[in-house]
């Protein structure tokens, strides 16, 4: 398959080399990565009293950091599902990045709840010995069903791209590669018939990777909104927990957005419309999420329903600094920097998404915690690790670790595929089947 | 020579103090707690236990595999049996219908049980006196009221004569104990009575058993009648196999079709993905062949 | 991670051993039980003769028939079989007194002590509590409520905890994946957790069981069991048994009858008379464990803090309405 010259030599150089700084980067990122791996081992080798949690805050960082990778991969949805499915035109350039947000993160995810399991060899009894009754099993449902999914509609769309790498004759790529995108690109050659049937499936599968994000966290939020716990049995977790969700992709898709932009010179590609379209997306999630957590907060503090009044009372007092910063500062601030016109810069918008990305994380880490640390009967003890939770520096470098896979991950990506949609940017009148 | 004469006899004085302390041992001899006891069941069969325990931190603590000897007669002992505690610290011995047993000069029986004791535990003996008493039981329906009628009757000079005064206490026995259902008091006919709950929970077919008894009286030992009949209400617990719940075995069945229904809605719409790239391959193939021969 | 059957240490010399004396390797033969449940009964079937050579309790060397010899596995699957069917025709329930209750802690000791549990696991806890700066304060022993509607049961993924027909709501720490889901769910935070090796000693010949629930398992959850291998033998929990105070009665409420092994009432009798209830009946969870008011208490509640250390008292220091 044939495509724009032009195109493929700016969107194809960072296949082609590797800079050194690439090198480094990725070096840094595995180091952090190798911390991580010894803080695990540890966990391991010494049990799980290496954490900060304990018999009233089980769930920790571990949890708190599922949500928040399970949310990120929500941008791959809606980004690239919802405006594939309305075919906005400007989602171009940027739904790879999505769906790969996407993929890298449903996989990272569940990373965090095996950190969590106590007896990891028994891991496989959630498949011998399932009980539907369990949200948990309905989460490895989803989980696995959301990342079967994804998987093929990211590949779907890898296709096109596939064949035109795979033909692009002035392609300076290892060998290995060349017939890595001839395998996978299934011999493509863009006639009526294969793309008819190319675009149906992309079609389905945009809305089923909709609907099963949508359902995906939604079970997340009922394994909290269907127990007792105070702050957690609330009837808005379900949409609550989808909306942050969005938020939080949204979010990392614009910081990727420019680092990609920075990194791989793709300033014609990726614009300050682009950066503007996604940061008014930004905005209106923003504003939904705000309202979300207000009408959630508000009902809890209005009613004089004890155990309500007793997490709130937390809230306010040992989490006040957290609480404001996630709640406050990080719907009202994105929402200035880009509701306003002046202040609709590239970096601006970038440091709003970062703003909102760091909020959502403490978002998740107050709504997981401070409830368990509030429990019906009041915690009568006299140490201190076991009153309130105090993350270990195993946590720490896990919850790094963390980060620094999704970033070695997308790294590696992008040296095998273009970050950008060659096929996507094409103009549709110009194929050809090449011989 | 006298300094050191001094030092040695100094020392020889001291030693019997040392020695003492270096030759002897802590040697903690338990005192014991004896106790015989006289039981006549509803069978009318006597049997004779003895309880051997000891007292440790506030608790009481069995002594098993200890040799109890059981002796009739009061001035005339004579030993009928030796009998090992078990781990409870309970030794018994049943005493047979033909055995003889003469009456001391107050009317009753006397035993005595003996542990002889060895290097930890004392010795100990317990004695008692019993006479023997018919105690009667009867169940029966007045005026539509269960009643439990008791009577009692000791034998003198060959006649029967009533006991009065005496606590008959009734119970009901439970699984970890007895629940006591009333304390009666013989009056001068040597009867007594008492209404039996009409809403005691028997077993699934009603079935209660009721006992009186003298319990650890101190002329008649102890002493029960038991029967079992139909006072009780039947109780029928049963939890059916298939009970459906959140917490049970078996899910709801709106549960199970929801969660059917959903799954089968989107792995469809994968297979039909999966299809679709089949389909691509197989027309790309066929294309590559078509141009091939052209 | 560690299994039961694999080695521990304890039981190296006594394994090497058997190895030495030419044990069957196939099965692993516990013979540390008592003889009639190792062996399958009394089956006719053609033995294939081959011996085995096995150290009974008492410490002698017997063979035995290789087919007659059940598996550990074998043997395990039974009493948790056994377990989850529970004992036919009862329902448990637990009457604790607070009018009573003075923070002797015997019963935590006890049960700890009964089931082998490191000292700062604790299945029944004593909390002071005080509703309300005008109410009395209490103090409120809590074991596991083993609802009705349980809560723990509903959200365990891979069926560790259940619920059987006599009430009882059991774990099965072969089972448990530690993913503390449990935890979350039980409003009464009744479970703990395994988070390090607890280092206990397990006794010789131990075969695990769900009712006994010993020796606690890494990475597993732990909790009351209403010590359900003594029920089998007729015999009342161990906390009822070891407080000094009569405070916790225990017993089937089908018979309604409940005892605290010196006094004996009737259930319905006592609710009645004494204005039971169940704490926070509002949940819903129905709980087989009822309370009765501290009223007219015989003595002052400060008396619970006078004989304890202070790792005890210093938890009470913050007691107050909430």
């Amino acid at each position: 398959m044939e495509a724009d010259k032009k195109l493929i030599s700016d969107l194809t150089p960072e296949i082609e080399k590797t800079s050194l700084k690439w090198y480094l980067t990725f070096f840094i990122f595995f180091v952090f990565f190798a911390v991580g791996i010894y803080g695990l081992i540890q966990q391991i080798d010494k049990g799980h009293i290496v954490t900060g949690m304990r018999d009233n805050v089980v769930w920790g960082f571990y949890i708190v950091n599922f949500i928040f990778f399970m949310g990120l991969s929500y941008s791959g949805a809606l980004i690239s599902g919802v405006l594939h499915l309305f075919h906005t035109g400007w989602r171009k350039p940027i739904i790879r990045m999505a769906e790969l947000i996407t993929i890298i993160s449903l996989i990272i995810g569940p990373f965090f709840i095996f950190f969590c399991i106590g007896r990891l060899d028994r891991l496989y009894f959630l498949f011998t010995h399932p009980r539907i009754q369990s949200p948990i099993t309905w989460d490895v449902i989803a989980i696995l069903t959301d990342l079967f999914g994804c998987f093929i509609y990211l590949y779907l769309s890898f296709i096109e791209d596939f064949a035109i790498l795979r033909d692009y004759p002035d392609l300076k790529v290892a060998p290995w590669k060349k017939k890595l995108y001839k395998t996978l690109s299934l011999g493509f050659t863009g006639t009526e018939k294969q793309r008819k049937i190319l675009s149906n499936a992309r079609m389905v599968m945009a809305a089923m990777v909709i609907a099963i994000a949508i359902i995906v966290y939604s079970v997340l939020a009922w394994i909290f909104g269907v127990t007792l716990q105070p702050g957690w049995h609330s009837t808005i977790f379900g949409p609550y927990f989808v909306i942050a969700a969005v938020f939080s992709g949204t979010g990392l898709l614009i910081i990727l957005m420019w680092i990609f932009r920075k990194v791989y010179h793709l300033e014609e590609y990726i614009t300050k419309r682009h950066f503007v379209n996604v940061g008014v997306l930004l905005t209106v999630i923003a504003a939904f999420y705000g309202y979300f957590t207000f009408s959630d907060y508000l009902t809890k503090w209005y009613g004089s329903i004890k155990m309500d009044s007793i997490l709130i009372d937390k809230l306010f007092t040992d989490y006040y600094s957290l609480f404001i910063f996630a709640n406050y500062i990080g719907i009202i601030l994105p929402c200035i920097i880009i509701a306003i016109p002046k202040f609709r810069t590239i970096p601006n918008i970038t440091i709003a998404a970062i703003i909102a990305i760091t909020a959502l994380w403490v978002n998740r880490y107050i709504i997981v915690i401070p409830t368990l640390e509030t429990p019906f009967l009041p915690i009568q003890d006299t140490r201190p690790d076991w009153i309130s939770y105090s993350p270990t520096w195993i946590e720490w470098s896990l919850t790094l670790a963390g980060v620094s896979v999704f970033a070695m991950l997308f790294m590696l990506v992008s040296k095998i595929a273009p970050i950008i949609s060659i096929s996507e940017m094409q103009e549709k009148d110009k194929i050809e089947i090449l011989k | 020579m006298k300094k050191e004469l001094i030092y040695t006899i100094l020392f020889l004085s001291l030693l019997p103090f040392f020695s003492v302390n270096l030759f002897s041992q802590e040697v903690t001899v338990i005192s014991p707690y004896i106790q015989l006891q006289y039981f006549k069941n509803t069978d009318d069969q006597r049997i004779l236990q003895t309880a051997l325990t000891y007292s440790k931190n506030r608790m009481e603590l069995p002594l098993p595999g200890m040799e109890i000897t059981f002796f009739k007669g009061g001035d005339k002992k004579e030993s009928i049996a030796t009998i090992l505690t078990d781990n409870k610290g309970i030794a018994m011995f049943e005493l047979s219908s033909e055995m003889k047993l003469n009456t001391e000069r107050d009317g009753m029986w006397a035993f005595s049980s003996e542990f002889k004791g060895n290097d930890t535990i004392e010795a100990g003996t317990s004695e008692i006196t019993v006479k023997d008493v018919r105690l009667e039981m009867i169940l029966s329906v007045v005026d539509s009221i269960k009643t439990i009628t008791v009577n009692a009757f000791v034998n003198e000079n060959g006649a029967e004569k009533p006991v009065s005064g005496e606590a008959v206490k009734v119970y009901v026995p439970r699984m970890f104990s007895f629940l006591p259902i009333s304390e009666l008091t013989l009056d001068d006919a040597g009867t007594a009575s008492v209404e039996f709950p009409s809403d005691l929970p028997g077993d699934k077919d009603g079935n209660v058993t009721i006992i009186a008894k003298f319990e650890e009286n101190m002329v008649f030992g102890n002493v029960e009648k038991r029967e079992t009949l139909m006072w009780g209400l039947p109780t029928d617990y049963s939890v059916p196999k298939t009970h459906r719940a959140l917490w049970t075995k078996t899910a709801p069945k709106w549960m199970i079709y929801t969660l059917s229904v959903l799954l089968a809605g989107v792995w469809g719409h994968y297979i039909f993905a999966l299809v679709s790239l089949i389909r691509i391959r197989i027309d790309a193939k066929r294309k590559a062949k078509e141009e091939y021969r052209i | 991670m560690k299994e039961m059957e694999d080695n521990e240490p304890g039981k190296s010399s006594r394994r090497n051993f058997l190895r030495k004396v030419g044990v069957g390797v196939g099965a692993i033969s516990v013979a540390g039980i008592a003889g009639s449940s190792l062996l399958k009964g009394n089956e006719t079937k053609a033995k294939s003769g081959e011996k085995v050579k096995l150290l009974s309790t008492d410490g002698k060397l017997v063979e035995v028939d290789r087919d007659d010899i059940k598996s550990a596995k074998e043997i395990v699957a039974e009493l948790k079989e056994e377990a989850r069917a529970g004992l036919p025709n009862r329902k448990f329930g637990m009457v604790v007194d607070l009018a009573r209750c003075k923070n002797a802690r015997k019963c935590v000791d006890a049960c700890q002590e009964g089931h082998l549990l490191p000292k700062d696991h604790e299945w029944i806890k004593l909390y002071l509590l005080q509703d309300d700066s005008t109410t009395a304060k209490y103090w409120f022993p809590r074991p596991c409520f083993h609802c009705d509607k349980p809560m723990c049961v509903s959200v365990c993924p891979v069926g560790a905890t259940y619920k059987r027909p006599d009430g009882i709501v059991l774990i099965d720490n072969q089972r448990c994946i530690g993913c503390k889901f449990c935890m979350t769910g039980c409003p009464y935070s009744a479970r703990v957790f395994n988070w390090k090796d607890p280092e206990v000693e397990i006794p010789e010949g131990h075969v695990y069981n769900p009712e006994t629930n010993i020796p606690p398992v890494e990475g597993t959850v732990g909790k009351c069991v209403f010590c359900a291998d003594k029920l089998r033998k007729n015999e009342l929990p161990r906390c009822v048994t070891a407080c000094p105070m009569g405070v916790i009665y225990f017993g089937d409420i089908l018979e309604d009858t409940v005892t605290n092994g010196v006094e004996t009432e009737r259930f319905s009798k006592l609710m009645i008379d004494r204005a039971g209830f169940r704490y926070r009946e509002d949940l819903g969870t129905l709980p087989s464990v009822y309370y009765l008011p501290p009223a007219e208490r015989m003595f002052p509640v400060e008396s619970g803090l006078e004989d304890s250390d202070e790792s005890i008292k210093g938890r009470y220091k913050n007691v107050g309405p909430r």
